[in-house]
């Protein structure tokens, strides 16, 4: 088996995630600590056994955020006399006592081994709140072998966002949900909400925990990922906000339907078509000076750095670019977008990051090839890539003009890509 | 009053904890040309190769996540983990196969030794069951591994014929000697004192070489780590073992004295004195308190009160060390600092210090209690250039 394999000899079923898996040096993909952390002035405790610890203490560690975070390691006689609910409680209200700085929310995670041992953790928290009321305790979890039901990252931001208590709305103001990274110039929907006079409010903006409550009162909350999915659909149905999921993508019909609906919820207007007319050329002039700058040098793209790969290697393909590969786990993008693919470039290589024969790759590209994204950079070996990760902000013709702008550069200015992706959670300043 | 209360090792508001017994095992076996599966749903894999593998990204040695999940876990299918693991080992091709795994497998009672049976039976390929549980530190995870390889591949029968001033070097990792010269000046240290290092156990030695690991007179521990291997070594063929690290030029010349004295008696030894330590988590205040792994410490701590009174503030020296099983307890951890007259650990440990308590704090990185984060600032410690006097004038 190789460590990768032609669209043409794929199902769309293909799933990465099967058999043994390795774990990449490429270290930007953000975890559970680096979204925990923006939750302003909350503390996270985590409630596992030692090996589960280690990772995430130390992420929190070369964040320089070890006072955000307390642990409470479950331990053989946990598992043995069947006392972590006592654990759990004796352990939070310990960090509470010793804490400099009383929290207003607490973050706790409990593990794989709760879920196995049937712990009744919902009734500590019970407790806790009864004990402590000016803190906010939410449960969250950390427990990867319920991945395929509830992973993780989707289940927190639904679980960080449950602090909000439903209370009345406005259509004056919005939220945006589940980014890693602020959305704003390089976002059509932001423009066009700033324009309009809406407020625009998101976890990675709140400077206090107060100004996070406040979310509650928007009317909508607007996802660009599929792990916030699951967030939307519990504040539509638990807040009764409406949930608008935008489509991270490069098809410019859906983008303006996606922000007229947007606006129509809103009521408010929406883009004009010269305004249209004028950004669809600017992406074309855009992309096509960008064509002409890398002049035939190949791509590759991974799932990484954006949120529809196999889309982005279409749109590319359609402009005249030489797309090489494309670094992917599971396909999230729709059946269509996969097999539209499959047709326009049937020798297309698809790579599986966490495959064991990839471990043994021979990594590197015979002559310059361009990456978009940490994974590709680091198998193609290449120091010309773009370095974002989440999508980093970009939606619609602003985001489109915004990635060529950082492939134009990538093109031409090379990076320490050794040292970029290794360092944990990129672009993560909560710390 | 509760009598025989036992500390809190659980609860940890400020400081950090010590790499776990699955990252041991990978570690330990990295260079021997096998292939490690972590049996475990996701994570410990990211966290190894981030924070408790410093070769990772040079090197292209096997070690894999099972990824075990929850219906797999329920219904005890370890078929899965059998396919996954031979039609890897079938691309891969490793010279042998570790098996060792975190809580989940712990819980449902995962037959390591059967399993492992049955995949060698379908590939043909030696594997070792190592059966960890996730819940332990390095230490208990290296000195598993190194057992059950030694019980796999080495002959004790081997140590009759063990030639003269021939020592083995017992827990190497870069857990606790990073990827600095530490382990090349460890292995001088002895060669440069006419004694032959037959193998050092695991790093710079290939697989064939660590076979014949009974092929000397004496095993030195110079971690914990190691303990277990030497242990089972001695049961085994008899060979006697000397815990100690040379850290520093007394030190140094101390463990090269009772090395050739176990050498020439047969007695093991441990090259360190008596401490003031008044319990296992207990210190008098105002010495100089050491932090660390348990030999290093011990080490480091006896090195201090081998130097002129003045040289070491009128004080001596405690070793603070981390329970293989169960960590650290925070409380007495924090006593015990505030009440130091100077500390010598891990940066991360500095969160606990307050001001004026203790007067000093020396950082001393340890990479298995921070991992990367302060790699470049361990200093090469093992041998006689390491002057613990200047590192003691910096407080």
């Amino acid at each position: 088996m190789k460590e990768f394999q032609k669209i043409k000899d794929i199902t769309y079923e293909y799933n990465a995630d099967i058999g043994l898996a390795y774990a990449s040096p490429v270290r930007g993909v953000w975890n559970i600590v680096h979204i925990g952390t923006l939750l302003p002035e909350s503390h996270q405790i985590f409630v596992c056994p030692t090996s589960c610890l280690r990772g995430v203490v130390l992420t929190t560690a070369e964040m320089g955020a070890m006072d955000k975070m307390s642990t409470i390691t479950v331990g053989e006689d946990n598992i043995l006399e069947g006392d972590m609910e006592e654990a759990l409680q004796i352990g939070t209200e310990r960090v509470i006592a010793e804490l400099p700085e009383r929290p207003r929310a607490m973050l706790i995670f409990t593990s794989c081994v709760h879920h196995f041992l049937a712990v009744n953790y919902q009734r500590v928290y019970k407790v806790l709140r009864e004990k402590y009321p000016d803190i906010d305790f939410i449960d969250c979890y950390m427990n990867p072998i319920m991945r395929r039901k509830t992973p993780a990252v989707p289940s927190l931001w639904r679980q960080m966002h449950r602090l909000l208590q439903k209370t009345e709305t406005t259509k004056k103001q919005v939220n945006l949900v589940g980014n890693c990274f602020p959305y704003g110039e390089n976002s059509d929907l932001n423009v066009l909400l700033e324009r309009q006079g809406v407020r625009v409010m998101d976890i990675n903006t709140c400077k206090t925990y107060d100004e996070f409550l406040q979310m509650a009162a928007s009317a909508a909350n607007f996802t660009f990922h599929v792990t916030a999915n699951t967030a939307g659909k519990d504040m539509q149905i638990r807040l009764g906000q409406e949930w608008i999921p935008m489509h991270a993508g490069y098809s410019y019909d859906r983008i303006d339907a996606d922000l007229q609906k947007a606006a129509d919820f809103l009521e408010i207007e929406a883009p004009a078509e010269d305004e249209i007319s004028r950004l669809r050329a600017e992406v074309e002039a855009s992309v096509e000076e960008t064509r002409a700058l890398l002049d035939g040098t190949p791509v590759s793209i991974d799932y990484t750095a954006v949120d529809c790969p196999l889309e982005l290697a279409s749109y590319l393909l359609d402009h005249g670019f030489q797309v090489e590969s494309v670094f992917i786990d599971v396909f999230t993008e729709s059946r269509e977008t996969f097999e539209e693919l499959q047709q326009k470039a049937p020798d297309l290589k698809i790579y599986q990051s966490l495959g064991w024969n990839i471990r043994r790759m021979e990594r590197g590209y015979d002559g310059k090839i361009i990456a978009i994204g940490q994974k590709s950079a680091y198998f193609k070996d290449t120091d010309y890539f773009v370095n974002v990760v989440e999508n980093e902000g970009m939606y619609g013709y602003r985001g489109i003009l915004h990635l060529m702008e950082l492939l134009r550069d990538a093109a031409v200015n090379a990076k320490p890509m050794r040292e970029l992706v290794q360092i944990k959670g990129w672009g993560c300043s909560c710390s | 009053m509760q009598l025989f209360m036992k500390p809190d090792y659980q609860t940890h508001v400020f400081t950090s904890t010590y790499t776990a017994d699955v990252s041991g095992v990978c570690s330990a076996l990295y260079e021997l040309g096998g292939m490690s599966v972590l049996h475990d749903p996701s994570g410990c894999n990211s966290t190894y190769s981030t924070h408790d593998e410093p070769r990772w990204f040079d090197t292209d040695s096997l070690m894999y996540v099972s990824g075990l999940d929850e219906i797999t876990a329920v219904m005890g299918d370890d078929t899965v983990l059998i396919r996954d693991v031979v039609q890897a080992a079938a691309d891969l091709e490793p010279r042998f196969i570790t098996l060792c795994g975190a809580s989940i497998p712990h819980i449902i009672a995962f037959d390591y030794r059967g399993v492992a049976h049955l995949i060698e039976e379908e590939c043909g390929i030696p594997v070792l069951p190592v059966p960890t549980d996730g819940l332990k530190s390095y230490v208990s995870g290296v000195g598993l591994a190194f057992r059950a390889w030694l019980e796999r591949f080495a002959n004790p029968a081997e140590y009759k014929d063990a030639p003269d001033r021939t020592i083995n070097l017992m827990g190497v990792t870069p857990l606790d000697f990073s990827i600095n010269d530490n382990v090349a000046v460890l292995r001088r240290t002895f060669e440069d004192a006419g004694f032959t290092v037959n193998c050092c156990m695991a790093m710079g030695d290939s697989f064939e070489t660590l076979t014949h690991a009974y092929r000397a007179g004496c095993n030195v521990v110079v971690s914990s780590a190691g303990r277990k291997a030497a242990k089972f070594m001695k049961r085994k063929s008899g060979m006697p073992f000397v815990e100690g690290l040379p850290v520093g030029p007394e030190q140094t010349e101390a463990v090269l004295q009772a090395v050739a004295e176990t050498l020439a008696d047969g007695k093991d030894r441990r090259v360190w004195g008596k401490f003031e330590n008044t319990g296992r988590f207990t210190v008098p205040e105002d010495r100089i308190l050491v932090i660390g792994e348990e030999i290093f410490a011990h080490s480091l701590a006896d090195a201090i009160n081998r130097l002129p009174e003045d040289s070491r503030f009128g004080r001596t020296a405690c070793p603070f060390w981390p329970d293989e099983d169960e960590g650290m307890p925070e409380a007495e951890l924090i006593t015990a600092v505030r009440g130091a007259h100077t500390v010598i650990a891990d940066p991360l440990y500095k969160i606990i210090a307050r001001s004026g308590a203790p007067k000093a704090f020396l950082p001393f990185p340890h990479e298995a209690y921070s991992g990367r984060i302060f790699r470049s600032e361990i200093p090469v410690f093992c041998g006689k250039a390491f002057r613990i006097d200047e590192l003691l004038q910096r407080s």
